[in-house]
């Protein structure tokens, strides 16, 4: 017969209650959230890329509030977990491992390129998440090879399309020059803008790549001043070194027009560069917090936050929207959450409102949503204003 | 002057001008290394705090630039003494690792600080040089790079004055060159260190506001600090000419790489050249032979 101490039969009783508590605890959690859709979030809000990772943040969380205030997504409540990344891939990568393991997450939103591209081969082992993110990386719209991801709004290739299809209107023939910093993000469009200009008629007069270090940019001016073109297209930054190019561009006397790409189209970050930003110009998938067109969303938004909103705050509003749109046709066509359900439902989004924030419907047969609009910065009224209709490009 | 021959007049004028401000930051790891014996990493941090410090006075406060700059000087001072006697001074004697790790810890606090009170967008200083290019000749040269140039040349031409006449200025060669001698001729030796931690520092943040009025302010700016530390390993981590004639070498280098063979070409020049000084001359150009390398 087998005796059983009463040292051991405490530490059974303990085990056992133990065991009960984590086990009942944890039916309990899984009761609670059972009717929730999460997203997930790699969200950089500290590092080199917090000025927008801490805007896409609340820009995720207000729509998810507009979305549960009106009763969340067919009758389920949506939820934000999310953690900082420091804009790191590999804190990415294990904010990612640690939100999925505690999380039943169908919907995420990834800080980065090399995050969404070193996630892809696990996201589509496990077949279940469909990933929106901060980048706009034209090798990431492929949808054979990255079929869980998505971008809100068109990639960096089509954001230079859009800005030649201005110019080729503006100023057929014209000379553009090609200001790239010497990075991943910077290389991007390169070879594209080549390709685009060559086929809308435009001269590519220089291709000027500044180091990830340049502060001073006084030789690559010079450089500029040789080439003395129409237009000067910068993409791989947020606002150094433009001004700084600008404005020894105007001492100089050039009378060249100045244009960037998304995240140098912050008018809150030109605000205090004064008189030489002026004129500056760029591609903008969004409306912007003070445009004054009809835009129901901006008004909600308006309403909820009376001081402006950057541009981030509106790319995670959007990001937020393709991927709760996508689990709400899945949820209503009866599929099972998959990743391949949520893409095909997202692929089915054709002349999709917005709310106006973008300004005409969407339409996202791939992996982007290649529709922007030039606007240019004014620095009088401290706005960008707009300054051609919306521009699709791409098929 | 021919077209190339004036291009090429250009682009060096403008080398020069970055190569100073590459001396300036180069000058604030020198005066550190030298009296310390610390490879202070955080000196592109202490930049980046400087710049964030003329804005705050120039912009927040309001105070006029020939009040807000020499505060924001005082303010990299300040941060340097509180470093140095908190930080630095706790941990003498114990291995270089450990130190060199705690003034890299310390450069991600001061990002952290500045993102906690300046928040993380870009941000640009207050205009306190005239944008009127100034013309050498036929040759253009903007005028920022010209005042950098100006200021770095003179606060290199007041050090080196100092350490030949000044008394403070011996006392730390004398430290540099050997401690325990340095106290027994009465030398203060602790209070050589506060003081090379408070030039050095000082010396960073004046660097912040200059390069910040060229390119503008931001929590990573410090990364400008990366260029620097290959001008001291090149220079001479011990040595104020070497920083002088590195960061010159360096930025006139870095000119002529980008102008004509790319931009894309600077990083693996610059690096490539760390590379082969560091096997050629590891105690760099004009360094003191003894130097420990990390």
């Amino acid at each position: 017969m087998t005796t059983v101490s009463r040292r051991n039969l405490l530490q059974l009783m303990g085990a056992t209650a133990l065991s009960a508590g984590v086990l009942g605890g944890s039916a309990l959690q899984v009761r609670a959230e059972a009717g929730e859709l999460v997203i997930g979030g790699s969200l950089p809000l500290t590092g080199v890329f917090a000025f927008a990772g801490i805007a896409i943040e609340r820009g995720i969380q207000d729509y998810i509030k507009i979305v549960n205030d009106a009763g969340g997504i067919a009758g389920r409540q949506v939820r934000l977990a999310y953690e900082d990344t420091g804009y790191k891939p590999d804190t990415s990568v294990a904010v990612f491992n640690k939100l999925t393991s505690q999380n039943d997450l169908n919907l995420y939103y990834g800080d980065s390129t090399a995050f969404a591209k070193t996630i892809a081969p696990e996201l589509q082992r496990g077949g279940k998440i469909l990933m929106g993110g901060a980048s706009f990386a034209s090798e990431l719209n492929d949808p054979e090879a990255y079929p869980n991801l998505f971008m809100a709004g068109p990639d960096y290739s089509e954001m230079i399309s859009i800005l030649m299809e201005y110019i080729a209107a503006e100023k057929p023939g014209a000379k553009v020059v090609l200001v790239n910093s010497d990075s991943e993000f910077g290389r991007d469009p390169i070879e594209s803008s080549r390709k685009k200009a060559a086929d809308l008629g435009l001269e590519i007069a220089a291709e000027i790549i500044t180091p990830p270090t340049a502060v001073d940019v006084s030789t690559e001016v010079l450089k500029l001043r040789r080439a003395r073109p129409d237009y000067v297209i910068f993409h791989g930054y947020i606002l150094a070194p433009l001004p700084e190019f600008m404005s020894q561009a105007k001492q100089m006397g050039l009378d060249t027009k100045f244009m960037g790409t998304f995240w140098s189209m912050d008018s809150s970050i030109w605000a205090d560069v004064g008189e030489t930003a002026d004129g500056f110009m760029g591609v903008m998938p969004y409306r912007y917090y003070y445009d004054d067109e009809p835009a129901p969303m901006l008004d909600t938004i308006r309403q909820m936050r009376p001081e402006y909103q950057a541009t981030g705050y509106t790319q995670g509003m959007i990001t937020a929207m393709v991927l709760l749109e996508s689990a709400r046709r899945v949820i209503e066509a009866g599929q099972e959450m998959t990743a391949p359900a949520l893409k095909a439902a997202m692929n089915t989004i054709t002349d999709f409102d917005t709310g106006g924030l973008i300004g005409v419907p969407i339409s996202i047969p791939g992996n982007s949503i290649p529709v922007g609009r030039v606007y240019q910065y004014s620095a009088a009224e401290q706005k960008m204003l707009p300054v051609s209709d919306w521009i699709k490009v791409g098929g | 002057m021919s077209d190339d021959l004036l291009f090429f007049t250009e682009v060096t004028l403008a080398g020069l001008g970055s190569g100073a401000l590459l001396a300036l930051t180069a000058l604030s790891f020198v005066l550190i290394y030298k009296a310390t014996r610390v490879i202070n990493l955080a000196v592109g941090e202490t930049l980046m705090l400087g710049g964030y410090l003329f804005l705050a006075f120039a912009a927040g406060m309001g105070l006029p630039v020939w009040a807000a700059l020499p505060l924001a000087i005082a303010g990299g001072g300040v941060l340097g003494a509180i470093v140095e006697r908190g930080l630095i001074r706790p941990m003498l004697g114990k291995s270089p690792i450990s130190v060199f790790m705690v003034t890299v810890g310390l450069g991600s606090v001061l990002v952290g600080l500045v993102e906690m009170l300046w928040g993380t967008d870009p941000r640009t200083l207050p205009g306190f040089i005239a944008n009127t290019p100034v013309f050498i000749g036929e040759a253009y040269v903007s005028r920022k790079i010209v005042v950098a140039f100006i200021a770095a040349a003179l606060v290199i031409g007041v050090f080196l004055a100092l350490f030949r006449f000044w008394r403070g200025g011996v006392a730390l060669r004398a430290t540099a060159s050997d401690q325990a001698a340095a106290y027994s001729c009465g030398i203060n030796v602790p209070g050589v260190f506060s003081i090379a931690w408070i030039i050095g520092c000082a010396t960073a943040a004046g660097t912040g506001v200059l390069l910040g009025a060229i390119g503008g302010i931001s929590p990573s700016m410090g990364i400008f600090g990366l260029s620097a530390l290959v001008v001291v390993i090149v220079g001479g981590l011990d040595s104020i000419l070497g920083a002088l004639i590195g960061g010159l070498g360096l930025g006139l280098i870095q000119a002529w790489t980008g102008s004509y063979l790319g931009g894309e070409y600077q990083s693996v020049v610059t690096f490539g050249l760390l590379i082969v000084t560091l096997v050629i001359r590891p105690y760099g150009l004009f360094g003191t032979h003894e130097i420990e390398r990390l």
